[in-house]
């Protein structure tokens, strides 16, 4: 198997805190992963990393056997938990902008996406709901043929509506050549999609693991498994 | 559809294929699903549904052909060991489930059987 | 690096012809007012808008330099900074855009001051003329050393306000003390004057730009200078200090190459 993402014992500290500590993982092609955690248990810190926003302080990180920069930038595809777009922009300037910089996209999959999505290239950026935005983020970045796709939150805040079609362009892009690094705090949601899981707690991996495997293990759904994990952190209302 | 606990998820939908097949809902001969559909239809995976194929495969209820697609089973004799299977499968299960309730046998097909001519009655 | 210019471009544009647009329409009013000669409204009107022009030119120079605050503030930082492009690519499409607007704005408000020159004074006003004019108080060589001067001014400003506000942005995580940069920014020009000073008086050689001699500002022909009395004011422009040119070329290129290495290396947004 080819490994698309390899991480040898990243540590990143800020000042003496750390975010990451001693982090090791493989992410092979064609699998969709799940980096599951709480916040502040070093999810986002490990994307920043990935995706070139944010240096380790130690170890090292290979994308497709290339250390973070230019080119890896070119083979991964981000969407970042926010609104990343430029305000000015309509539509079809994001779809232009991504064009532009990403020789991987695919235009006629962004068309497909759009359509599904209920979306249409003249809306402008600035008048888009929630759900709206997060559906055309996502359209942007899985119209890429991208080696990794890193979803931050992919599915938070949108309703059920939503929520199916994100996951059904996720399925519908899987790629047997590519991966995907997907971090979410609604497991419940997202758990069956996912073929390994990470769980990350405290900078460390606290446990990872074939999805199906661990299951049959704990005789327990991951939702159930991450409550358990999380217990401490997450208090009652879990 | 909601997922049992205990069982991997694999395995619950090749209960669900299984199912189809038996009730007639896939002929032997009918091509399955693509991996990537019967993905989307179940939000899961695309992997667990390769699996799943892979399984079924294995206990010859489909097979598949290269570029083509994966096909039910065009023998009839497996099919029909399919559906025995199950039906014995369903009726271990509820015997079992009857006699923890305390229920003899004879008590089991008293019942079976008034609520099989009670039906018949209503039709 | 060309993409992302034109990106630049077209999500500062809209804002840029805003401005032109409004200080046209002052301006036309003041040389409105002034040809009409003395009236109370007229001078109220005048004063606020010489009051609202600086205002613009202001606010502009905030805009545009800002444009690359919200890179390093705001959420579209997600996107610029995971684009395939270096840190320096980055510094060098803000930098340039900028200057080109500075130099737009520039151009068109001195254009559009002569054509009003011409419409309501009645001057027949030819550029040439006016070129000639120039030219005989300033040699091409002067012109050539004042427009570098004046470029070589800009980029080091600028740089050296991106250099402030990514350090700002490096050093402090949190984004509410976004407004440090100008501490910073107003500690370096200090330092970097100095520097300059220091230079200046540690290697006193400069080039006569009309005779093109190098030596220190003793040596130079003063009975030159006398003879260009009329240019006196510019005769600053007369002579170079080699050093304090290498000076701020050194300057300019270490602001750009540390920006862009803070961007791509110390930056957590």
């Amino acid at each position: 198997m080819t490994k698309i993402v390899e991480i040898k014992n990243l540590t990143k500290k800020y000042f003496t805190k750390k975010a990451l500590d001693n982090i090791n993982l493989d992410i092979e092609a064609g699998k969709i992963v799940g980096i599951l955690g709480p916040n502040g248990s070093g999810k986002t810190t490990l994307i920043k990393i990935l995706t070139g926003l944010l240096r380790q302080t130690s170890g090292e990180v290979l994308i497709d056997k290339h250390k973070i920069g230019v080119y890896t930038k070119s083979i991964v595809s981000y969407l970042p938990d926010r609104n990343f777009l430029y305000k000015w922009m309509k539509i079809e300037d994001a779809f232009q902008l991504f064009k532009d910089f990403y020789p991987d996209f695919d235009t006629e999959k962004f068309a497909e996406l759009l359509a599904f999505m209920k979306l249409e290239m003249k809306m402008k950026i600035d008048t888009l709901s929630k759900g709206m935005m997060e559906k055309l983020n996502l359209s942007l970045v899985l119209s890429r043929n991208a080696k990794l796709y890193i979803l931050d939150e992919p599915i938070a805040g949108v309703d059920p509506v939503a929520r199916d079609q994100i996951l059904d362009a996720i399925i519908n892009n899987y790629h047997a050549n590519s991966s995907m690094l997907i971090t979410t705090h609604l497991v419940r949601d997202m758990e069956n999609i996912l073929e390994e899981v990470v769980f990350l707690k405290e900078g460390k991996i606290v446990l990872t693991g074939d999805t199906e495997t661990l299951r049959a293990e704990k005789g327990k759904q991951i939702d159930a498994i991450y409550k358990e994990v999380f217990a401490t952190e997450e208090g009652y209302h879990a | 559809m909601e997922f049992d606990q205990h069982l991997p998820i694999y395995m619950q939908i090749m209960h669900v294929i299984k199912n189809r097949i038996v009730s007639g809902q896939l002929r032997g001969g009918d091509k399955l699903p693509s991996v990537r559909d019967l993905a989307k239809e179940f939000k899961v995976n695309p992997n667990t549904i390769q699996r799943c194929y892979q399984e079924l495969e294995r206990e010859n209820l489909v097979f598949t052909q290269r570029g083509l697609g994966t096909f039910v089973t065009e023998d009839v004799e497996t099919i029909k060991n399919l559906k025995t299977g199950m039906a014995q499968e369903l009726t271990q299960n509820y015997l079992e489930q009857m006699q923890r309730l305390g229920f003899t046998p004879q008590e089991i097909i008293k019942l079976i059987s008034t609520r099989v001519n009670r039906r018949d009655d209503h039709d | 690096m060309l993409k992302f210019m034109k990106y630049e471009i077209r999500g500062t544009y809209r804002f840029i012809l805003g401005v032109l647009v409004l200080a046209f329409i002052l301006i036309t009013g003041i040389y409105y007012y002034v040809t009409k000669g003395n009236s109370a409204g007229g001078n109220i009107f005048i004063g606020l808008s010489v009051l609202l022009l600086f205002g613009i030119a202001l606010v502009t120079f905030l805009y545009i330099v800002g444009s690359f605050r919200k890179e390093l503030y705001e959420d579209t930082g997600y996107l610029t900074f995971t684009l395939p492009l270096t840190g320096n690519q980055i510094v060098a499409s803000k930098l340039i855009v900028a200057l080109l607007w500075f130099f737009l704005l520039g151009l068109m408000l001195a254009l559009y001051n002569l054509l009003m020159l011409r419409f309501f004074v009645r001057i027949d006003f030819s550029i040439i003329a006016w070129l000639q004019t120039l030219r005989h108080f300033l040699t091409n060589r002067q012109a050539v050393a004042l427009i570098l001067g004046a470029v070589i001014f800009g980029i080091s400003l600028l740089l050296l306000i991106y250099f402030s506000i990514t350090l700002s942005r490096v050093t402090f995580r949190n984004k509410k003390i976004g407004n440090f940069w100008f501490i910073i920014f107003l500690v370096l020009s200090a330092l970097l004057s100095y520097g300059q000073m220091k230079v200046a008086a540690f290697v006193p050689y400069y080039l006569d730009l009309t005779t093109l001699n190098i030596g220190t500002l003793a040596s130079m022909d003063i009975l030159h200078m006398t003879i260009e009395q009329g240019a006196i004011t510019i005769t600053s422009s007369q002579y170079i200090n080699l050093a304090v040119l290498l000076y701020k070329i050194i300057v300019i290129i270490a602001l750009f190459l540390g920006t862009g290495f803070l961007i791509e290396r110390k930056i957590d947004l």
